[in-house]
């Protein structure tokens, strides 16, 4: 099942009035399934965030449809089942980070008054901000917001997460503990649609992709699926008369083959590894390829 | 209605916890004992001077309240993207705005109501008689803020801070002048003049009209009628500013 469905979504934006239109997104189709984590990849300026806007009505597109859980209308009732992450994480400084969930959480209107005070002290402690839910949110650390704003996410127990760049500028440890919640969360029945630019993250953490390029959807589709697009081969590692060597084999039997030669002119096999793709080197071969060349002068 | 309520409250914490607002306080607290000194000075009119000074007291710092934490209500949520995680709740921006707008009008009722307080101990303290009209004119300080405050909102949600303030003294100034100018225009033969204050007149929120602090110096009472009236003038206006500030915030990209 499709939790939302975008349907022919076009947005241009005017920097100044009198500067001609650009078009981010030209047209773009996907759908948000139920029950997974799908990551949402493209080049930066390629037009996640503006996408992301759009779902939650922060900005109006030119043209295309929005289906939500079956409907057209974005109401208060769907607000009610997303959860949403903006990109930089600022929030209320003045409010404690306890106060900031209390105040979100009444917002959402989905919990009764105990209820909500028993969730915010549990998304404390799971986002390991339990600590320093009495400390206002201007002294907080990049980190620390990015955490509690998923929390702030999370709040009202959404169907749907929708996270604009949540490990962004976060250090390993941050950015692990954080895709160890995403996974929980999404384990307890949350659906995810994140973006995201660390590859290898996302790599572990979505089964599904939506890749933007130019403007349009390049991709969609499982995460496995796109890693056996390019063919996969095997590395032997081996010492033939004391020197190095290494020989591929494109399938599993001319491997095999190749070993039992290897082994009768009597060779040291030391190593036969599945040399995989990885996500990143997919994208800068696919995603990012056609950029090298291209000068940007829009940022003045 | 809850969800106006929620913001409401939250706002009110917002400007509590903003430490201009204390600057404020002071400004408004040194002012009304300001006019108990000025009434000490002249033993002949130290009740009428009190009352005139604390009165004016009250009022510009209700006004300057305001105007300046007027205009920058929403735009500081537009400026630190605050509003983008807010919005995402389920709240209609109308909701919001109405909520901002409640929040900064309780605190505002509550700085006049703490001031009045003072004045009332500062009139007790001279033996100026308290009347109803001391009630009355603190009414038209409120619905003046009122005004001000949807004005300041409006212009801010199409222009830069510093041309909302600018924008809204503007017209507190040529508000409380247009009485003024009806006034000359009924004797002016200029068929300009006359054309340019009847615009004025019905262009502009009339503030002198909720100038009822003078009726305390006199001891006259206002008549309820007129009370009524002009409160119904008052809210028109605000309700008219906030109508137009939501059509055009209900459009906003906030990208
Ligand atoms: N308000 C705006 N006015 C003009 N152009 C805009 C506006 N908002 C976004 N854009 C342009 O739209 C394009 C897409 O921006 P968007 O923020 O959606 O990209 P993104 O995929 O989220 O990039 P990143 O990975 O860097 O976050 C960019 O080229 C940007 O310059
Ligand atoms: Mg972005």
């Amino acid at each position: 099942m499709n939790l939302v469905e975008v349907q022919d979504l076009k947005k241009s934006f005017k920097r100044h009035f009198w500067s001609e239109k650009k078009t981010v997104l030209k047209g773009i189709n996907f759908n948000i399934p139920s029950g997974v984590i799908t990551g949402f990849l493209g080049a930066n300026g390629a037009g996640k965030t503006t996408t992301m806007k759009c779902l939650l009505n922060l900005i109006f597109q030119d043209s295309g449809n929005i289906i939500y859980f079956g409907k057209s209308e974005f109401s208060s009732e769907v607000k009610k089942k997303i959860g949403f992450l903006p990109e930089h994480p600022y929030f209320y400084s003045y409010l404690t980070g306890k106060e900031f969930l209390l105040f979100y959480g009444e917002l959402s209107r989905t919990l009764s008054k105990k209820a909500l005070i028993d969730r915010t002290e549990s998304l404390l402690k799971r986002v390991d901000l339990y600590h320093a839910k009495d400390i206002a949110l201007r002294n907080y650390s990049k980190g620390m917001l990015q955490k509690i704003g998923f929390a702030q996410a999370l709040i009202h127990e959404p169907d749907l997460l929708i996270l604009d760049e949540p490990m962004s500028g976060l250090d390993p440890d941050g950015r692990h503990y954080l895709s160890e919640l995403i996974k929980e969360s999404a384990r307890e029945g949350h659906s995810v649609f994140l973006s995201s630019h660390l590859l290898h993250d996302t790599e572990l953490l979505c089964e599904n992709l939506v890749i933007l390029k130019d403007g349009t959807v390049f991709y969609e589709g499982s995460t496995k699926d796109i890693l056996n697009t390019l063919s996969t081969q095997y590395k032997i590692s081996y010492l033939e008369e004391n020197f190095q060597k290494i020989i591929f084999e494109k399938d599993q039997l001319q491997m095999q083959s190749r070993l039992k030669e290897l082994v009768a002119k009597n060779c040291i096999i030391e190593k036969v590894e599945k040399d995989r793709v990885t996500l990143e080197e997919y994208f800068v071969k696919n995603v990012l390829e056609k950029r090298k060349n291209e000068v940007h002068l829009d940022h003045r | 209605m809850k969800s106006i309520w929620i913001i409401a409250k939250n706002t009110y914490r917002e400007i509590i916890r903003d430490r201009i607002i204390y600057a404020l306080i002071v400004f408004a607290i040194v002012m009304v004992g300001g006019a108990l000194a000025l009434g000490q000075l002249s033993f002949t009119e130290q009740a009428r001077i009190s009352a005139n000074f604390g009165m004016a007291a009250i009022h510009l710092s209700s006004v300057i309240i305001a105007v300046f934490v007027g205009s920058t209500l929403v735009a500081k949520e537009i400026d630190k993207q605050t509003i983008l995680s807010i919005l995402s709740k389920p709240l209609s921006r109308t909701q919001f705005l109405m909520g901002k707008s409640f929040g900064l009008i309780l605190i505002i009722a509550s700085l006049i109501l703490g001031l009045s307080l003072i004045l009332v101990f500062v009139f007790w303290g001279l033996g100026v008689p308290i009347t109803s009209s001391f009630l009355v004119a603190i009414l038209g300080i409120l619905i003046e803020s009122l005004i001000l405050m949807g004005l300041a909102l409006m212009f801010s949600s199409f222009s830069s801070s510093f041309m909302v303030v600018s924008l809204t003294i503007g017209v507190f100034l040529i508000g409380h002048w247009v009485e003024n100018l009806n006034f000359l225009s009924k004797k002016s033969s200029s068929v300009i003049f006359i054309l340019f204050a009847k615009a004025s007149v019905y262009g502009f929120p009339n503030l002198e009209r909720f100038n009822w602090r003078d009726s305390i110096l006199y001891g006259e009472s206002v008549p309820i009628d007129e009370v009524l009236l002009t409160t119904t003038y008052g809210l028109g206006w605000w309700l008219a500013f906030l109508v137009i500030t939501s059509l055009i915030f209900r459009n906003k990209n906030f990208a």
